[in-house]
């Protein structure tokens, strides 16, 4: 039996469609059969003409560089996406300054020319929030699931740009250099020995001369 | 009465929807902390009495344990380093939890108004037109910019370009207002959350 998900929103449009294994739904209140097999998936977005199509590899890559890209334009870190299946590649980037996004997919039945489509950011969110909608569903590919996770410490850019950071060390070697070269045409003090002073008196004391007179009386 | 002794007390169980993540000390870096505290910030210049909506927020999901009333609500967004008032003290893994589940909540009744908005902010780029010129969009801004004057403290640096320009403090907000925007989502709260939490764990 063919099974049709769609998950709509304003301005995209998220259909999945597949074949159910014929395993009954886990859950009971939930009476739809479980789509296990997906066929064909198919995006839309509203006033945008061409569409995104293909099968479980695109439905995966598709997914995963959302995903990913919604994570980093939320942290402000670009996520890199690793692994992605070679054919039906997606690829979102920001366009800069103009708030916009674009979104590459590359056929892999239309080998020559690459779709491209910009978005906005409200496109975008849409865009994510019907993964996370397919995602939510439990009656649809019930062994994808969504999984995040933040990036490491080794992905934080710095804080500050190398530059900026090299400034303060650039400055003290500099002035390091300049000192060390105006002390140059110092001349270095000439250093006296002491001479030992034979003509000083001597500071020993000489017991006094009067002595005799205060000698007790014999 | 075992139930009463703040030493068994469990934590509350809204809490588990937000994953733990392993970060040096069980407490919240700075950038964390400033993240959530704009967050709420562009919420409150978006909503006209949201502080209000905040605290009955706090009661609806029994987090008054975390945050006790107004003042310890203040006390944790004043962890921001950008703040006047800044405390100096970091949050807990938990304080953190129920700050993003409070935004969460309270972002989800103002989705089309946040839609309404950025779509405006669309139409004024692609007219050239300056974002101040659409009327809705001019009004979240000023709420925006009067509080972050008010209570940011213009001697940090960042702050004081922040203060020093008012375009880029638009474009702060309308950034705000964008991420809010995916909070209203199915997984918002998860994606925000675990976002915060990029280039932080090891």
């Amino acid at each position: 039996m063919n099974i049709q998900r769609q998950y709509s929103l304003p301005n995209c449009t998220l259909i999945l469609e597949g074949l159910s294994n014929g395993v009954s739904p886990s859950d009971g209140r939930d009476t739809r059969p479980v789509l296990s097999i997906l066929v064909n998936v198919e995006c839309r977005f509203l006033g945008i003409p061409e569409k995104l199509q293909g099968g479980s590899s695109f439905l995966e890559n598709l997914v995963k560089t959302v995903s990913e890209y919604a994570q980093g334009y939320l942290s402000g870190i670009p996520h890199p996406v690793h692994t992605q299946a070679e054919e039906d590649k997606v690829n979102l980037e920001t366009l800069p300054d103009q708030h916009l996004h674009r979104l590459t997919w590359y056929p892999s039945f239309q080998t020559d020319n690459p779709v491209e489509m910009t978005l906005t950011t409200v496109q975008l969110f849409d865009l994510v929030e019907s993964i996370d909608q397919f995602f939510a569903d439990s009656q649809t590919l019930p062994d994808l699931t969504l999984q995040l996770q933040p990036l490491s410490r080794r992905y934080r850019p710095p804080d500050e740009p190398l530059a900026q950071r090299a400034i303060p060390a650039t400055l003290g070697i500099a002035s390091l250099v300049v000192a060390a070269f105006a002390l140059f045409f110092i001349p270095s003090p000439e250093i006296k020995e002491p001479e030992p002073d034979l003509s000083a008196p001597t500071t020993e004391t000489t017991p006094p001369e009067d002595t005799s007179s205060d000698s007790p009386p014999q | 009465m075992a139930d009463s002794n703040p030493s068994v007390e469990s934590k509350p169980i809204i809490l588990d929807v937000l994953p733990d993540f392993t970060i040096s000390g069980q407490r919240c870096a700075g950038r964390i902390q400033q993240h959530i505290d704009l967050l709420l910030l562009a919420l409150e210049a978006l909503e006209l009495g949201a502080s209000e909506q905040m605290l009955a927020t706090v009661k609806h999901f029994n987090l008054e344990q975390i945050i006790k009333n107004r003042i310890a609500l203040w006390r944790l967004r004043s962890t921001n380093p950008w703040r006047r008032a800044y405390t100096r003290d970091s949050l807990t893994i938990e304080q953190a939890k129920a700050l993003v589940i409070i935004a969460n909540y309270r972002v989800k009744p103002l989705t089309v108004q946040i839609r309404q908005l950025l779509l405006a902010e669309q139409q004024m780029h692609e007219k050239g037109l300056p974002v101040t010129c659409h009327f809705l969009l001019a009004e979240y801004l000023d709420q925006f910019r009067a509080h972050f004057r008010s209570r940011m403290n213009s001697r940090r640096a960042k702050v004081s370009v922040y203060l020093s320009s008012e375009d880029q403090l638009n474009e702060l907000a309308l950034l705000l207002l964008k991420q809010l925007l995916f909070c209203t989502g199915t997984a918002g709260m998860q994606r925000f959350w675990i976002s915060l939490f990029d280039g932080e764990v090891a």
